[in-house]
Parts: C-alpha cells; sequence; structure tokens
C-alpha cells in the first residue's frame, strides 16, 4: 500500500532532496494533502532574481508557481509521479518583491486522466495577492511513462 | 513624433545594450546576452547560458526560467521597439512547453505583436543549442515612460 503522505513528505521537508530549481527560490514546505491536491510552500527569492526596477523579473514569479503546482499535480498521483507542464498563464498582481518571504500555494482543479489542470496563486505573509496562474499538465510516473 | 529622440542603428543600438553597464541582476543570472536587433522589424534575439542551478528533479531546466527568459527577450524588445523611451511591466504571460531544455545554450527569438499606447502585445520563441523549439510564450503589457536610472 503506497503511503501518500510519508512518500511526499520525505521528499518535500528533506532540504537534501532538493532539486537546483527548488533551492533556487528558497523553498520551504509549509503544508500538502495528496488526496485533495494541493501544497502550500514559503518562498525567498534571491537578489539575482531582480529587475531593473529591483523586484522580482516575471519569469522567477512563474518559476515558484510553477513549483507548488507541479508538486500539487504530482501528489495528486496516488504514487511515486511528476507532472511535466505543458501550458501555464501568469498574471502578474502587483511587483514581487525580492528578499521577502512569500507564500505559494498550488492545488489541482482536475485531475484527469490524460491531463492534469492546476492553478496556483502567489502572496505575501499579510495576504496580499501578489500573482496568479492557472496550468495543464500531464500525469506521469517517475521513468515519464503515462499514469492513469 | 517631435519628441523622440532620433533612431540609432540598428548596430548602434545593439551595442548601446551591449556596453550597458546597467545590467539588472536578473539578466546576469540568466547569463543574458543580446545578439541580434532589428528595430524595422522590431525584434530582438537573445543568448543565454542556462545554469544547471536551474534544474528541476529530472535534470531538465524548470518552466519557470524558461519563461523567465523569453520574458527577459519580450520586454527588452519593447524597451528597443520604443526607441528606449518605454518600457513594459508584464500584465500577464502565457507559456506553452512544447520540448525538454537541458542547462546549456539557450536562444530566444522575439517580436512585437503590436506596441500602442496603452497596450504592447509581444511573442517570443525559445530554441535549444541545436536550434530546436522548445518553448514559445506571448505576454502583454502597460508601455510606461522609461525612467532613466
Amino acid at each position: 500500500m503506497f503511503d501518500a503522505r510519508a512518500h511526499w513528505s520525505g521528499i518535500l521537508n528533506d532540504p537534501a532532496r532538493r532539486p537546483p530549481a527548488t533551492a533556487f527560490v528558497n523553498f520551504e514546505c509549509l503544508g500538502f494533502d495528496p488526496e485533495a491536491g494541493w501544497c502550500e510552500a514559503a518562498f525567498l527569492l534571491p537578489p539575482e532574481a531582480a529587475n531593473p526596477a529591483g523586484d522580482a523579473q516575471g519569469g522567477f514569479v512563474t518559476v515558484i508557481l510553477d513549483e507548488v503546482m507541479s508538486i500539487a499535480g504530482s501528489i495528486v498521483q496516488g504514487g511515486p509521479a511528476m507532472s511535466p507542464t505543458l501550458q501555464m498563464t501568469t498574471s502578474f498582481l502587483r511587483p514581487v518583491p525580492v528578499g521577502v518571504r512569500l507564500i505559494g500555494r498550488g492545488e489541482v482543479l482536475r485531475r484527469g486522466r490524460s491531463a492534469i489542470f492546476t492553478q496556483g496563486v502567489l502572496r505575501r505573509e499579510d495576504g496580499t495577492l501578489l500573482a496568479q496562474a492557472t496550468a495543464s499538465c500531464l500525469p506521469r510516473a517517475m521513468d515519464g511513462s503515462p499514469k492513469r | 513624433m517631435s519628441g523622440e529622440p532620433a533612431r540609432p542603428t540598428d548596430a548602434d543600438m545593439l551595442a548601446r545594450f551591449q556596453n550597458s553597464k546597467k545590467r539588472p541582476p536578473c539578466s546576469d543570472t540568466l547569463g543574458m546576452r543580446l545578439v541580434a536587433v532589428d528595430q524595422s522589424a522590431q525584434t530582438v534575439r537573445m543568448e543565454f547560458d542556462v545554469s544547471p542551478s536551474f534544474a528541476n528533479p529530472t535534470g531538465a531546466v524548470q518552466g519557470g526560467f524558461i519563461s523567465a527568459m523569453l520574458d527577459e527577450a519580450m520586454s527588452t524588445c519593447v524597451i528597443i521597439a520604443s526607441n528606449v523611451t518605454m518600457t513594459a511591466p508584464t500584465l500577464e504571460m502565457k507559456t506553452t512547453f512544447i520540448a525538454r531544455l537541458m542547462p546549456g545554450k539557450a536562444s530566444v527569438d522575439a517580436r512585437i505583436v503590436k506596441l500602442g499606447k496603452s497596450a504592447a502585445f509581444m511573442e517570443a520563441d525559445c530554441f535549444d543549442g541545436e536550434g530546436k523549439l522548445v518553448a514559445r510564450a506571448s505576454a502583454t503589457a502597460i508601455p510606461m515612460p522609461f525612467k532613466r536610472l
């Protein structure tokens, strides 16, 4: 019997198992639910992500949202899995600061047989909404084969 | 337009950006180099050295960093198309991930779809080191007067 909570807790809560992209945005897992398909995490963008105005360049904001949305799309699949993104649309509601603790949340809207739809939001710790995204991704086993 | 400064040649515009001492941190982080400017076509081409520190668990570049390269090129395209009078903070951006990109060489071609007074529309394609298309983006932005730093 696959213990989803134990499996994903081991990956999401262990800094040593963080892939480079995840470490770049200083990911810190705050909570997740494999059954409902959501993940919440704190992030801190490094000064290297700043644009000429001193805020985060938009692409680095999408790095954060892609992280929490991909995790949501992965943990919902009921086994070791990944969820490569097909398409992602991001709305930049407010400037996103670098060097400030941010809260990202990704959740599954629909887990279909051949596609998973996700959404994500990025907020300041006081709840101010900074960015929002939707995406479609593929259910995939860790070897890249389709997972239904 | 009477207020607009005289247009430099494409070569002069390219040199101006290549020799700029005020590169934002994000450009250095992405290993960005502007390599071509065509002001009449309203296009730019950038090359990137994509760091292994942008990899996801499979070793490929996490999609957000691909969006960052596309955003970089589309934003620069607006600045150059406006003859460095406008900048354009991105309102919304859509990226389509067509194939995996591994860390290493990459390039982006960006173009203006329309540069209006109240809105700018851009598109960009990202290619891997072999020239294969790996991602495509479209974005909307609001042009703002460029504040000289």
